[in-house]
């Protein structure tokens, strides 16, 4: 097992330098750069640019070298933790990143639970009842919830938010506590406006779980364990729940390796709407201003921590299922 | 001495946060005269944290004539909520609150503002003379010292001047003399006029010839001393002392607290935030007709929240001064929430030349058809074939003017013939214009055959940003289908928009028109001459201008060589009756020649201000230049009513 460990960690590395490789020649296919986006950006409004100094800007960001030049420059700076400088922000990659990071993983966290908290009983539900109204019938509302575009609904949530409740539009607290440390008000604040971010976020992702658990766990069921536990009278809860709820968990942990990236990267575009003060805005302007550290930094973060995400989950499930044996006869 | 004033100071910023309006109701109406100043710095005045109110204006203040301004003497207290959508937009309160050396107000002439006054000598040699007294926000004097920091340490510094000369202080090349008469007096001349320093000094991003050199001497290598230098430089992740240098003394975006400002009100809030507060400047040099110290209102709140839910927010009554972000088809859902939510929505009116103009590429790179968009009969049926009173009433309401892209009737330049130059409706004449331009055969369509055969198809490129010029687009591919022609939209994305067109492969695009319409002879007719790359009519000459021949093409069509050769006249025109004259002639030719497809202007831009705000002006123009958006409307006497 240790063997095996230390294997896939070695993988890990020439994957993550093909990825960072890939993420900065995507950044650099468009044509054009940060500062031409700025210039038409400054045009759009009516200003003019000297063109004159926007060649110094370019030089006093070392634009002017060769994109391998900038690629191993930027690569090095990752290896030691500087994730360079934001040209939008004007500061250090990590000083904008850093506020936004532990919101997101607040709203993640809070989507995720809910999101299981929906989609496992209705999923056990649908597969115990299999094609009985309930069945269908939940289902089907599981599906509303994926067809529903998310921005439509997060608009509309708002809205009401606002008519009914007097909760400020946009946004994870009152805007008075921006900047604030964390005291019982604005954790009060933030719990007022995270159930709309939580509701359109996971309302998207519970049909696809439920339609998981009660696949996996119909599988499970038509197997003749199943069939015998019930003829020996086991009563009919513990027959689920003892082996068929947890063999159906199998693609449960291998989904926890897509759960670490998504934690500090959330809902992009229902961010935006919502106007959270979350990553993924903030990864959506850095690509279309061509902001190209804060993105590519922060993609390589997304990257790290899918590697390794897909390193705990492989664990996790070598450990939790015998069945699965690691290959090239390593130690079992 | 300077760090133990800058501490007070950052407190009492963040005391006023708290404060606001609550003590104000105690101070009967009629005292405030008297104080003539803020109660918070009163306060601090008794307590001894903050010199005198006469000590702290310049000896001359600029007086605003709030009468002739149309504005009522306010009250001091509240602080103003702003949404933005982007920490881009910081820049936009250097442009709101708009103190400039000369600037303009809103009878849009220039005047001198944060100077005392100026003299020009047939616009060769201008001297600056400073107001006496006048004072940084943190109470250090401001001087030619900081006009000298600038021209001499940083334009001229070997190191910091690679940056180069600012383009408006260069003459044909001419760098201008610069001269320290004495403390309070700067000269700078050339040999040859330069009416476009001034309008620079004025602009909504106008150009900083000054620097708050007591500050920013310690970023430099010249007067810092070079240990603590390099400590600082690598404190901040920076790449050298000029980068870090570059990012402390920026005036557009300020998002550095501790930099010395002269503006209304100054930024209190470290960067990266979502909330900027900028607190009131107790150094202020303007005061109103009683003498009472501007600005009124305490301070600015800047939230900024994603563009898209501005207008939602604006609704919800979570701004005070909003028309950002805000879009003419926002109106009616902002009327009805009014009333509840305690705002008025104003209809200013927008100074561009057309609110939605075609840009004919002149340099397209297809041959046939760039042979088309030169010739002026082409252009002048294209034009002649849009109703544009069907685009008025079914995209404006009817509250736009039909226009070609020219001045508006608010410029003291406008002629009657400029507007209507090739832009009432005129089938019959579009349809003899395009059979005389040799589009006469037309296929079973109805639609008309280019001498080559092809049909006369003509691909209208956007910048995708605003589905405005797509609705306009729509309602104009009816009427030129209606003369043969037929359209299509395709919408891009900005960069490659604007790329395309540079290039050549782009036939039309769209986009908005002047940019300054209610302009007068003193300012720059640019716009009207091929003098740079972003004008998406002959993008290549203008690069050709922009370059100095040393890219784009140069011009070949002697209409727009004219037009050239006008504004170089102008630049050297010594009266104001030759450059009005000047003017004219340009706004003449550039209409009757139709470079450029105007539709509608005068269009209105939802503007929705608190029901507490006062001396907001019910009817003004919201435009960048020269207005600065609300700058020349002076937000420094805005004020809130209980």
């Amino acid at each position: 097992m240790l063997g095996y460990i230390i294997k896939r960690a070695l993988y890990m590395v020439p994957t993550l330098v093909l990825t960072s490789i890939l993420i900065f020649t995507l950044i650099e296919l468009p044509p054009g750069d940060y500062f031409e986006s700025y210039i038409t950006e400054l045009l759009a409004s009516g200003e003019t640019v000297d063109p004159q100094k926007i060649e110094f800007l370019r030089q006093e960001y070392g634009f002017d070298l060769p994109a391998y030049e900038r690629y191993f420059k930027w690569a090095f700076g990752l290896l030691q933790g500087d994730l360079g400088y934001s040209f939008e922000y004007q500061l250090p990659v990590s000083d904008v990143i850093g506020d936004r990071l532990w919101l997101t993983i607040i709203v993640t966290f809070f989507t995720i639970i809910f999101t299981w908290a929906i989609a496992f009983p209705i999923g056990i539900y649908s597969a115990t009842r299999q094609y009985s109204w309930g069945d269908y019938g939940l289902t089907f509302l599981g599906l509303l919830g994926l067809a529903t575009p998310n921005f439509l609904l997060a608009l509309v949530m708002m809205y009401f938010a606002k008519e009914w409740f007097g909760t400020s539009i946009g946004g994870l607290y009152d805007s008075e506590y921006i900047g604030q440390p964390m005291s019982w008000g604005k954790f009060l604040s933030v719990l007022e406006h995270l159930w709309i971010p939580v509701i359109v976020i996971g309302t998207s992702g519970t049909a696809g779980m439920i339609r998981r658990v009660r696949a996996n766990l119909l599988d499970e069921l038509r197997k003749p364990y199943v069939t015998t536990a019930r003829a020996k009278g086991m009563p009919e809860f513990r027959a689920l729940m003892k082996y068929p709820f947890r063999m159906s968990l199998n693609f449960f942990i291998a989904d926890i390796g897509g759960i670490l990236p998504q934690v500090i990267s959330g809902a992009e575009i229902v961010a935006i709407v919502l106007s959270l003060q979350t990553t993924g805005p903030l990864l959506i302007t850095a690509l279309q201003s061509q902001d190209m550290y804060l993105a590519g930094s922060f993609l390589m973060l997304l990257a790290f921590l899918t590697v390794i995400g897909t390193l705990i989950s492989d664990i996790a499930l070598a450990f939790l299922d015998p069945r699965i044996r690691l290959a090239g006869g390593v130690s079992r | 001495m300077f760090a133990s004033n800058w501490k007070w100071l950052r407190g009492f910023a963040a005391g006023v946060v708290f404060t606001l309006v609550a003590p104000l109701g105690l101070v009967p109406a009629g005292t405030q005269a008297l104080a003539g100043e803020a109660p918070e710095l009163a306060k601090l005045v008794e307590e001894g944290k903050l010199p005198p109110l006469a000590e702290r204006l310049p000896k001359h203040p600029f007086v605003v004539d709030m009468a002739a301004e149309n504005k009522e003497i306010g009250k001091y207290g509240g602080s103003l909520k702003l949404l933005m959508g982007s920490v881009k937009d910081l820049g936009q309160i250097t442009v709101y609150t708009y103190a400039r050396l000369v600037g303009y107000g809103p009878d849009i002439e220039i005047k001198p503002d944060i100077l005392e006054s100026y003299d020009s000598v047939d616009d060769k040699e201008f001297t600056f003379h400073i107001r006496e007294g006048h004072k940084w926000n943190d109470g250090q004097p401001f001087t030619a010292e900081d006009f000298r920091y600038f021209w001499e340490d940083m334009v001229k510094d070997p190191e910091l001047g690679r940056e180069g000369v600012p383009q408006e202080m260069l003459v044909d090349g001419e760098e201008p003399k610069f001269e320290v008469i004495d403390p309070l007096t700067v000269r700078y001349s050339w040999s040859k006029p330069n009416p476009a320093f001034l309008i620079a000094l004025a602009a909504p991003a106008p150009l900083y010839i000054y620097r708050p050199a007591h500050y920013m001497k310690q970023f430099h290598a010249k007067y810092a001393d070079k240990a603590k230098l390099d400590e600082m430089v690598a404190a901040a992740k920076a790449d050298s002392w000029t980068a870090l240098h570059t990012r402390m003394q920026r005036q557009r975006r300020p998002e550095n607290p501790d930099l010395p400002s002269l503006q209304a009100w100054y930024n209190s809030t470290p960067s990266p935030s979502e909330r900027y507060v900028w607190a009131r400047n107790p150094y202020f040099h303007r005061v109103d007709t009683d003498g009472n110290q501007l600005p009124y209102i305490n301070e600015i709140v800047m939230d900024i929240v994603s563009d898209e839910v501005i207008a939602a927010k604006t609704g919800g009554g979570e701004s005070d001064l909003q028309a950002r972000y805000i879009r003419f088809d926002n109106f009616t859902f902002l009327k009805e929430a009014e009333e509840k939510h305690g705002f008025h929505t104003y209809l200013w009116s927008t100074g561009k030349g057309s609110q939605v103009a075609l840009f004919p590429n002149l340099n397209a790179q297809d041959t046939v058809w760039r042979g088309l968009m030169r010739d002026v009969r082409f252009r002048r049926a294209l034009s002649l074939a849009i109703d544009r009173d069907e685009i008025n009433e079914v995209i404006y309401f009817g509250l736009a003017s039909p226009s070609a892209n020219t001045v508006m009737p608010e410029s003291p330049l406008f002629k009657e013939e400029y507007k209507d130059a090739w832009s009432v409706r005129d089938l019959d004449k579009a349809n003899q214009l395009l059979d005389e331009a040799g589009l006469g055969a037309r296929d079973s369509d109805g639609v008309r055959l280019l001498p080559t055969g092809q049909r006369a198809e003509i691909t209208v490129e956007s910048s995708g940003e605003s589905t405005e010029e797509t609705d306009v687009l729509e309602l104009i591919a009816d009427h030129w289908s209606q003369v043969g022609i037929k359209m299509f939209v395709r919408a891009s994305q900005r960069d490659i928009f604007r790329r395309r067109a540079y290039n050549g492969e782009t036939l039309m695009s769209v986009f908005s028109g002047m940019d300054n319409a209610i302009a007068n002879s003193e300012m720059s007719p640019q716009e009207m001459a091929p003098t740079s790359q972003p004008q998406l009519q002959w993008p290549k000459w203008g690069e050709y201008h922009d370059s100095k021949g040393k890219s784009g093409e140069p011009v070949d069509m002697p209409e727009a060589q004219a037009q050239l050769d006008r504004y170089n006249a102008w630049l050297l025109a010594g009266t104001k009756a030759e450059k009005r004259a000047i003017w004219q002639e340009m706004l003449h030719t550039y209409t009757d020649q139709v470079f450029t497809i105007g539709t509608v202007n005068n269009s209105r831009q939802p503007v929705v201000v608190s029901s507490k705000l006062r001396n907001v002006p019910e009817e003004a123009i919201y435009t960048w230049d020269p207005t600065a958006f609300f700058g020349v409307y002076r937000p420094d006497t805005f004020w809130f009513a209980e």
